[in-house]
C-alpha cells in the first residue's frame, strides 16, 4: 500500500508518498519566501503560491517515490487547523485526485500530523519509529500543545498556549532585537554568546522562583503556556537599558529571552511526564529545531525522541503517517469535506467547519 | 469531445457536462444570501451527479474547462485546484475560460453585453463583449473598477457613430446593450445611469454558467496549466508599497 498526502496549512507546499509501514518514499517541501518582507505569513499570498506549486509538488513527490498515481491506494490532505484559503488548495487537490480514481481519502488534523511524524521510518535509517504511548510537545509558530498520546490515532490535550505560540514568541523577540523575519534561528545564534541569567524574563526558572499571587500560582501549576507577556517584558527591559546598552547587551537579552521560552517548555514537559507517569517524550514543530531546547529536553528523565528537522517543520510525510491510522473515507463519502481554521480546538471524530481566514503574522504549523 | 465545465467565480457553484453531440447538462448550487458559498463542499458531488446521470464516469471525460475569473479569490482557487487535479489524476485536457466572457455569452444574442461581477469592497469586475462570427469579441478587457466608473469602461468600446454604442455621456439609452451579472444587479442604478439595460434581478442571465464555460472551452486549445485571473493584487502587497519610502 502507498499513501500520497498533501499539506498546505500555512506557507509550505508539501506532498509526500509513504508505504504502509510508514517508510518515507518521498517528502517534497516547497517553502515560500515571499512572506519575509511582510514580517509574517500573508494568507492571500500563501494561498496564491500554494495553487501555483501544488500540482508540480505532487508530480515531484510521485517521481521521487518512483511511482505513478495508479500505484497509490490512499490519498490524504490536511483539513485543519490552518489558514482556510491555503488549506482549501491542498484539500481540493487531494479530494479531486482521489475522486477521479475512486480512491479512499483521509482528512488529517495538522496537529495529529505532527504527532504522527514520530512514527515515520526512513529507508536509510535517518528516521526510526517512536511508538506511543508518549507525551508529545508540539511547538511551532502557530501551535503550542502538550498532548498525551496513548494510541496512534487521537490524543488528549494536557496543555496549550493561552495566547502566543512558542515560535511566535521567538519571531516577535527577534523582530524587537532587529533580527528580521523569520527570526528563530537568528535569535538562537545571537543568544549563543550571551548569558542566559543576565535578565529574568517571565516563564524562566528565575521567574518561577519568585513569589506569586494565587492566580499566577494556579497558572504555573497548570500545563498551559503563556508567551504574550514575554515580548512586553523584553520591550520594557530594552527601554530601561536605553538604545546603546540594549545594543551592547543584545546577546544577553537574546539568551535570557530564549531561556524563558525554553524553560517554560521544558518545565511543562517535565511535569507532564510526572503527571502521566510516562517516561517517553516525543517532539514536533519548528521550534524543535532549537538547539538549546533539544539539549535541555535530553536532560529530562525520559526517553526523548526529536525527529530530524525536515520532519519537525511542516511536511506531508507526517500527514501521510497520520493517514495510516485515521479513518479513511471511501469514495464518494469525502467529496463534501471542508477545511477548518486556526484557533479551533479539534476533537477526534469531529468534522471541521470553515472559519475566518487568519490574519497576517499567523503561522500555524 | 466530452467536457466537464466548472465555474466558482461568484458565490454560486456551477458545473456542466457537454457531450460529443453538443448536448449540455447543468447542475448548480446557489447559497442563500449571506450564507457560505458551497465551492469546497458541493463542487465534486455536483460533477459526479452529472456524470452519473449521463451514465459516464471520470475515464470517459476528455477535457476539463474551468472559469478562471476574475471573481472571489478563494472560490477561484477551489475551482482551479479541482480542475487541475482532476486533469492530473486522469490525464485530461485542461482549458481556462474567462468568467466574464462566460457570463456574457448567453446574453450576446440580445446585443452587446457589459458583464459585471461583484468584486466586493465597493468595486466590480467588468468587461464588455460583442457577438462575432467565431464567438464573443472582447470590446473592453476585464478590469476592477468602482461602479461609478462603468461609464468609462463603456466609452472605451464606444466607436463614434456606430449604432450599437451607448451614449452614456448624455444619459441617453444605450441601444442594443445589456448588462448582466451579480455586480449589475447590486449596482443597478449605476449601470442604468449609463443607459444600459439590466434584466430583472432574478433573470438567469445574471449567473455565470459552467454550460457557457463548456461551450467556450470545447473549441479552445488545451493549456499546460491554468491559473486564476485575480485582476487584483493582494492587499498586503499594496499596503506595503504605500508605506515603503518612494524610490526604494
Ligand atoms: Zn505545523
Amino acid at each position: 500500500m502507498a499513501i500520497l498526502a498533501l499539506e498546505t496549512s500555512c506557507d509550505d507546499t508539501c506532498a509526500a508518498v509513504i508505504d504502509a509501514d510508514g517508510t518515507i518514499r518521498s517528502n517534497v517541501i516547497s517553502s515560500q519566501e515571499a512572506h519575509d518582507r511582510f514580517g509574517g505569513v500573508v494568507p492571500e499570498i500563501a494561498s496564491r503560491h500554494h495553487l501555483e506549486l501544488v500540482n508540480v509538488v505532487v508530480d515531484s513527490a510521485l517521481e521521487r517515490a518512483g511511482c505513478e498515481l495508479s500505484a497509490i491506494d490512499l490519498l490524504a490532505a490536511t483539513q485543519g487547523p490552518g489558514l482556510v484559503g491555503a488549506l482549501l488548495v491542498g484539500l481540493s487537490t487531494g479530494k479531486s485526485l482521489a475522486a477521479a480514481r475512486a480512491l479512499p481519502f483521509a482528512a488529517v488534523d495538522h496537529l495529529q500530523g505532527h504527532v504522527a511524524a514520530n512514527v515515520l521510518r526512513a529507508a536509510d535509517g535517518s528516521a526510526a519509529p517512536f511508538e506511543p504511548p508518549f507525551v508529545c510537545l508540539i511547538a511551532s509558530g502557530g501551535h503550542t500543545l502538550l498532548a498525551l498520546v496513548r494510541e496512534h490515532h487521537g490524543y488528549e490535550v494536557l496543555g496549550s498556549t493561552l495566547d502566543d505560540a512558542a515560535g511566535e514568541a521567538f519571531d516577535k523577540g527577534a523582530r524587537m532585537l532587529g533580527l528580521g523575519y523569520p527570526g528563530g534561528l537568528a535569535l538562537e545564534r545571537l543568544a549563543a554568546d550571551g548569558d542566559r541569567d543576565a535578565f529574568v524574563f517571565p516563564g524562566s526558572r528565575g521567574d518561577r522562583a519568585r513569589g506569586r499571587g494565587p492566580g499566577r500560582q494556579r497558572f504555573l501549576e497548570s500545563l498551559d503556556f503563556s508567551f504574550a507577556g514575554l515580548k512586553t517584558a523584553l520591550l520594557y527591559k530594552m527601554r530601561e537599558l536605553g538604545e546603546q546598552a540594549a545594543a551592547d547587551r543584545a546577546s544577553d537579552l537574546a539568551a535570557s529571552y530564549q531561556a524563558a521560552i525554553v524553560d517554560a517548555l521544558v518545565d511543562r514537559c517535565g511535569r507532564a511526564l510526572e503527571h502521566t507517569g510516562l517516561r517517553r517524550l516525543a517532539v514536533g514543530g519548528g521550534v524543535a529545531a532549537n538547539g538549546v531546547l533539544r539539549a535541555r529536553l535530553q536532560e529530562l528523565d525520559a526517553e526523548v525522541h526529536v525527529p530530524e528537522r525536515a520532519l519537525c517543520t511542516d511536511n506531508a510525510a507526517m500527514i501521510a503517517s497520520a493517514a495510516r491510522f485515521a479513518p479513511a473515507l471511501a469514495h464518494p463519502a469525502y467529496l463534501g469535506l471542508d477545511a477548518y481554521a486556526s484557533g479551533e480546538r479539534w476533537q477526534p471524530g469531529e468534522q471541521g467547519r470553515p472559519g475566518e481566514q487568519g490574519q497576517p503574522g499567523e503561522r500555524p504549523r | 469531445m466530452t467536457v466537464l465545465g466548472i465555474d466558482t467565480s461568484t458565490s454560486g457553484t456551477s458545473v456542466a457536462l457537454l457531450l460529443p453531440g453538443g448536448a449540455v447538462s447543468e447542475a448548480r448550487d446557489d447559497p442563500p444570501a449571506g450564507a457560505h458559498p458551497g465551492h469546497a463542499t458541493r463542487l465534486l458531488a455536483l460533477a459526479e451527479s452529472l456524470l452519473a446521470d449521463a451514465g459516464l464516469g471520470w475515464p470517459e471525460l476528455r477535457r476539463i474547462a474551468v472559469g478562471v475569473g476574475p471573481g472571489t479569490f478563494t472560490g477561484l482557487r477551489v475551482g482551479v485546484a479541482t480542475a487541475r487535479a482532476l486533469a492530473q489524476s486522469r490525464d485530461l485536457g485542461l482549458v481556462g475560460v474567462g468568467s466574464l466572457v462566460a457570463l456574457a455569452e448567453p446574453a450576446l444574442a440580445s446585443g452587446r453585453v457589459l458583464a459585471v461581477i461583484d468584486a466586493r469592497r465597493g468595486e466590480v469586475f467588468a468587461a464588455a463583449f460583442g457577438a462575432g462570427g467565431g464567438g464573443p469579441v472582447e470590446l473592453a478587457p476585464p478590469a476592477a473598477v468602482a461602479p461609478e466608473r462603468l461609464r468609462e469602461v463603456l466609452s472605451r468600446c464606444a466607436l463614434p457613430g456606430s449604432p450599437g454604442s451607448p451614449r452614456g455621456e448624455g444619459g441617453a439609452a444605450g441601444e442594443g446593450w445589456v448588462a448582466v451579472g451579480d455586480g449589475a444587479v447590486r449596482y443597478r442604478s449605476h449601470v442604468e445611469a449609463t443607459g444600459v439595460r439590466v434584466p430583472g434581478d432574478d433573470d438567469q442571465l445574471h449567473r455565470v454558467t459552467a454550460a457557457a464555460v463548456c461551450r467556450l472551452g470545447v473549441g479552445a486549445d488545451a493549456a499546460a496549466t491554468v491559473v486564476p485571473d485575480y485582476r487584483r493584487r493582494p492587499d498586503a502587497e499594496l499596503a506595503l508599497e504605500r508605506t515603503a519610502p518612494r524610490g526604494t
